[in-house]
């Protein structure tokens, strides 16, 4: 029973973190039809954000080597700042990589490329800022908080149940937001005919922009998140998560954001779920299982199936 | 066993000439000079200035920069031509193939033994030498004629830290393993490790293979605290393993852990923080060692890093920079003999007069040259930061002196130090 809880936790934590991260993938999907392959680095950085909004020094390599900024917030409000100024950059791309080529009514093929363009401009520009090496949110910085708390036996981190308590909280927002407001229907309704919402009076740019800032968002906060629990692992660190957010983003559906929560726990679950003689090859598992699942329902778990328009 | 410093000849001030004017004649004339007027070979390097390793990498910048300004500028003079490597294999091949482009008279790195295993064959089909300044895994000096090592193998100094975890806990007896399995080192590292565990006489209760690129630990660690263990071994770079280190004492776990050489590494404080301390580490260098060139080196670092420590990876590089600047020296000497007449040799010798350090070996052709310095590099006896170092033929590194170092955080858990076990520094054969 205890080793379960354990299993349970340690898996809904890192999956609610793919969660996030595939609801991101999934609000720009589903307006525009394509995977946001920038979407790492924008997770990537929150993380950074997040951790200079705490009074972070950039360390020795980098041009802005040893400066940090002059205040300190604490990191509750570190968080939510990292997530707006993730969204202002998600924005920015969408004007710079996104819009212009959507308003050329380019293939979105081509969107792609300039996403993943982006994505690697900004990962190098990081490094070109504040260099290739690792930082960590100061161990102390949930003082008021234990390190760690007993849940019916099993030990769990409270940073792991933090994440998991953010990231559902956020994700339940969303769902009401997405299901419950005038704008969230809007999105959908975009997402459903870009061109019959624009008919019916919908600003389809206007809420192309609020799937970016929203995606954005949750990349940033994901990226704080991750990077109070382990370290900010350079530049670099967003790319594994947006290699499992794909995953996510498929095995859920695509364009389903109900799929994409859902892919998030099972992914996360599943590497929870791999004995400790193959822990190495957690990824191999994860991946494996959803190829699998995938040959058995293409469309993903929540996903619709593509009719063919005649 | 040549001596580390043979005494110089003397020259006359004709065979200076002649030896200046046969190098026109010749058409070796060096690329660029340095202040003294000497010919400027130039020294390559690759390490891990990116990626998963690059918390060694910047140890290592350290150590070569802080060589190249003690001794590049001697004749004679090496200009250091220093690359990124990345942490994975395809930069560092990319890195390598730059710089064997240049004319380089050798090269030191790269930072992974992963990588040597790619890259190595590459510079020695080239007639390249390479040395290794931090590639701990077995079976690197074996790659080829041309690739040597300073970085003491994991056979030599894994089990020392297991050895002093023993001694501080004498009842210890549940051992786990934590081991990258993606990485070279490590999982050769954990072989000794594993081994060394078993020979205590310890009961190794489970063994857990991660990734050089994992940071969440959660399952794996939720895993091994259920065997219950004593001891935990960790054989891993320093970003995966300072992330494991901090998430193993926030899950709970209070025992000894020790951890391999791909975590010697003071990178490691931010990472882990506070929990870094206790940490037992293995090491193959001492910045408290008395002698007169490690006395120098400390003081270099020092005045650079306001007062800390030097780590192990930084004298290592420092070591191989002045290795091959010294087999350089003693190739040089030996050139200037060789390419003069015994007639002018005598007279030089009456006359008391110094040749013009470096000439000799900018009139070589470079892969003559190489080769020169890879055989005379693998001769010598080296009085380094180390300690005296030498070679095998094969080119594994034959060191004295090895310790354990136990990491001291201070109370912010910002900073530290490696603080070296007093009792027993282990000498092994």
């Amino acid at each position: 029973m205890e080793g379960l809880l354990q299993l349970l936790f340690n898996g809904l934590s890192v999956g609610a973190v793919y969660a996030l991260f595939a609801l991101g993938y999934t609000l720009v999907f589903s307006v525009l039809g394509v995977i946001n392959f920038a979407h790492g680095a924008i997770f990537t950085l929150g993380a950074y954000f997040t951790y200079f909004l705490i009074g972070g020094t950039v360390g020795a390599n980098g041009l802005m080597a040893g400066q940090q900024l002059p205040f300190s917030l604490p990191f509750w409000l570190a968080l939510p700042l990292a997530g707006v100024g993730a969204a202002a950059v998600a924005l920015g791309l969408e004007r710079i990589a996104f819009r212009p080529l959507r308003e050329r009514g380019s293939d979105p093929l081509l969107a792609l490329i300039t996403s993943l363009g982006a994505g690697v401009i900004l990962v190098n520009l990081i490094q070109l800022l504040v260099g290739a090496e690792s930082y960590s949110i100061p161990v102390g910085t949930l003082e008021a908080l234990p390190v760690a708390i007993s849940i019916a036996g099993a030990k769990v981190r409270t940073v792991q149940v933090l994440l998991l308590a953010i990231a559902g909280l956020l994700l339940v927002a969303l769902s009401i937001w997405i299901d419950g407001s005038r704008s969230g229907k809007a999105l959908q309704a975009v997402s459903e005919d870009p061109v019959t919402a624009q008919l019916l009076g919908i600003n389809s740019g206007r809420m192309i922009q609020i799937a970016f800032g929203i995606s954005g968002f949750l990349a940033g906060v994901a990226g704080g998140l991750v990077g109070l629990s382990v370290s900010i692992a350079g530049p670099y660190f967003g790319i594994g998560y947006g290699l499992k957010g794909l995953g996510v983003l498929v095995l859920g559906g695509l364009g389903s954001v109900p799929g994409a929560v859902l892919g998030g726990l099972i992914i996360g679950l599943a590497e929870a779920c791999v004995p400790a003689d193959l822990s190495g090859y957690k990824d191999a598992v994860a991946f494996g299982f959803l190829f699998l699942m995938l040959l058995i329902r293409p469309q993903g778990l929540l996903g619709r199936p593509l009719a063919e328009k005649v | 066993m040549p001596p580390t410093r043979p005494p110089s000849l003397p020259f006359p001030a004709l065979a200076v000439g002649l030896a200046g004017a046969c190098g026109v004649l010749l058409g070796c004339q060096a690329s660029n000079r340095a202040p003294s007027g000497s010919p400027t070979l130039t020294l390559g390097a690759v390490v891990a200035l990116t990626g998963n390793a690059s918390l060694i990498g910047q140890d290592q910048r350290v150590g070569l920069e802080l060589a190249a300004s003690e001794f590049g500028g001697r004749a004679p003079a090496l200009t250091l031509r220093l690359e990124d490597g990345g942490s994975d294999e395809q930069t560092a091949t990319s890195a390598f193939r730059r710089l064997l482009q240049q004319p380089v008279v050798a090269l030191i790195g790269p930072s992974l033994s992963q990588q040597a295993f790619a890259v190595d064959p590459i510079a020695d089909r080239a007639g390249v030498p390479v040395l290794g300044a931090s590639n701990t895994a077995m079976g690197v000096p074996e790659i080829g004629p041309f690739v040597s090592r300073i970085s003491a193998p994991v056979s030599k100094v894994a089990p020392l830290s297991i050895q002093a975890a023993k001694r501080l806990n004498p009842k210890l007896e549940r051992v786990a393993v934590f081991f990258a399995q993606d990485d070279a080192y490590s999982t050769s590292e954990t072989k000794i490790f594993q081994k060394s565990i078993q020979g205590l006489g310890l009961k190794l209760v489970t063994v857990q293979r991660t990734s050089t690129a994992d940071i969440d630990f959660h399952k794996p660690i939720a895993d091994t605290l259920q065997t219950r263990p004593d001891l935990i071994v960790i054989s891993a770079l320093p970003n995966d393993g300072g992330n494991l280190v901090r998430q193993l004492r926030e899950m709970g776990y209070t025992g000894l852990i020790a951890a391999g050489n791909g975590m010697n590494s003071p990178n490691i404080y931010s990472v882990c923080q506070r929990y870094c301390d206790g940490l037992l580490i293995a090491q193959a260098y001492s910045p408290e060692a008395q002698t007169a060139v490690n006395r120098r080196f400390v003081q270099l670092y020092q005045k650079r890093h306001q007062g800390t420590s030097p780590p192990q990876f930084t004298a290592q590089a420092y070591a191989a920079l002045q290795v091959i600047h010294e087999a350089l020296t003693r190739l040089d000497r030996q050139e200037s003999l060789r390419q003069l007449s015994p007639n002018l040799v005598s007279k030089a010798q009456k006359l008391q007069i110094q040749p013009p350090k470096g000439q000799a070996l900018a009139r070589m052709p470079l892969p003559d040259l190489r080769r020169a310095l890879n055989t005379v590099l693998l001769q010598g006896t080296y009085d380094t930061p180390l300690g005296e170092i030498r070679f095998t033929p094969e080119g594994e590194v034959i060191q004295k002196d090895f310790y354990v170092a136990r990491v001291k955080m201070d109370a912010a858990g910002k900073t530290g130090r490696f603080a070296l076990l007093p009792n027993p520094s282990p000498t092994l054969p």
